[in-house]
């Protein structure tokens, strides 16, 4: 027992042995990855082959229902579980390099464009979020919690908030939950919807950045579209975590005022602390592409990297996303996330619908 | 399941630290100097 502990943590002090044991979960996601790539090719070539008419079903379909195959049906050994965790870092490094495929000018227009529609969406759904939990007798944090994962980026927002506002881990338990399993649903309710309704890419992906809160299922839902609407759809949701520093904030302030919190010292050291610093890398590569610092051929090659670290990414969501816990929720909770989650991603389809009218996206 | 979730991903997110950010933007950038030098050329897809 005491080597087994003394074992433990050797590897938590050497980082050799932290970033080994990252290796067989990375390897298990690179091989979702890679089966669900080769799935999708061999598909393709057989129904090209046999001249037989087949919708196209993306590599991100596969790699997350390979995930959730692997998640749901079996014990995934304790050993792959660090590397399977990476799946948000590989997320975060797939939208800096995803800046290689944004010049500033398109980004001054998205932002433009997606800026006014978040601040709307943030708004709108907050108000929502607090009626609809009130309505349903929800305790007062849990409320603040739904609304602010639902408004701004979901999982990472609830755990930004719960220390600001000092919220307890049954009820975070409650909105990571519900938020997750929203997420799961959005993974195909969106792209079934912008199909039927015929959706550019621009205004799909504006709409699932704007509608889907957790990071890595909008970019999912944006690139199970299409692979362009999946870029928009990042750019929006990237525009929506940049606000969470100030939504947390605001929530803090009105819980200390209450008694309920800590008190704020430095707010500007608060909003940089919250900041999602990727934002930053991904506008450095952006305008160093925008510059000509990398040519044509190298654009290419970032881009394509972006699109591997997408991959391990959207296996790592299938993982990640288990079934039997998401069911033991609260029922108030979910109802509440479903119904608010619902409204927000009418309230936004119509936004983009205008948007799509004045603009053209 | 309170703990189970929280916990999950807290504990995560402790596992990598505040830095996660950081790390994701220090590894694109190295990749993309790696691109720029030629060291990594013709990244196919």
């Amino acid at each position: 027992m005491a080597t087994a502990a003394l074992a433990l943590e050797n590897e938590r002090q050497n980082p050799l042995l932290r970033v080994a044991a990252l290796i067989p979960g990375i390897l298990l996601l690179a091989a979702i990855g890679l089966a669900a790539k080769w799935i999708e090719q061999s598909i393709n070539g057989y129904t090209k082959a046999h001249h037989i008419v087949f919708p196209n079903i993306e590599y991100v379909l596969w790699a997350i229902v390979i995930g959730l195959l692997i998640g749901n049906l079996m014990k995934v050994p304790a050993i792959f579980q660090a590397g399977i965790d990476t799946y948000e870092f590989w997320l975060k490094a797939g939208i800096v390099l995803l800046g290689s495929r944004f010049l500033v000018a398109d980004i001054r227009k998205l932002t433009g464009i997606s800026l006014v529609l978040v601040f709307v969406e943030i708004g709108g759904s907050l108000l929502l979020m607090t009626a609809l939990g009130k309505a349903f007798g929800l305790r007062p944090k849990l409320i603040n919690l739904l609304a602010i994962g639902s408004s701004v980026c979901g999982v990472s927002a609830i755990i930004a908030s719960k220390g600001a506002i000092d919220a307890d881990d049954e009820d975070s338990s409650f909105a990571i939950a519900a938020i997750l399993a929203l997420g799961a649903i959005s993974l195909v309710a969106f792209p079934a919807i912008g199909s039927a309704l015929h959706m550019s890419n621009n205004a799909y992906g504006l709409w699932a950045g704007l509608a889907v809160d957790n990071t890595a299922e909008a970019t999912a839902a944006g690139a199970l579209f299409s692979d362009a609407a999946g870029k928009v759809a990042v750019l929006t949701k990237t525009c929506r975590n940049a606000m969470i520093g100030f939504v947390v904030l605001g929530y803090a302030i009105y819980w200390a005022r209450k008694g309920q919190a800590g008190v704020i010292g430095n707010k500007a050291a608060f909003l940089w602390q919250k900041f999602p610093k990727f934002v930053l890398g991904f506008l450095v590569i952006s305008v160093a592409v925008s510059l000509g610092t990398f040519n044509a051929d190298q654009v290419k090659s970032l881009a394509n990297l972006s699109r591997w670290a997408f991959l391990l990414t959207f296996a790592g969501v299938g993982l990640r996303t288990n079934f039997r816990v998401l069911s033991k929720q609260g029922l108030r909770p979910f109802v509440v996330g479903v119904m608010g989650e619902v409204l927000i991603a009418v309230l936004t389809l119509g936004l983009v619908i205008g948007a799509n009218r004045i603009w053209t996206l | 399941m309170a703990d189970e979730v929280v916990q999950e991903t807290v504990v995560k997110k402790s596992n990598w630290g505040l830095n996660l950010d950081w790390w994701a933007v220090l590894v694109a950038l190295a990749l993309a100097l790696l691109v720029r030098v030629g060291w990594l050329q013709h990244i196919s897809w």
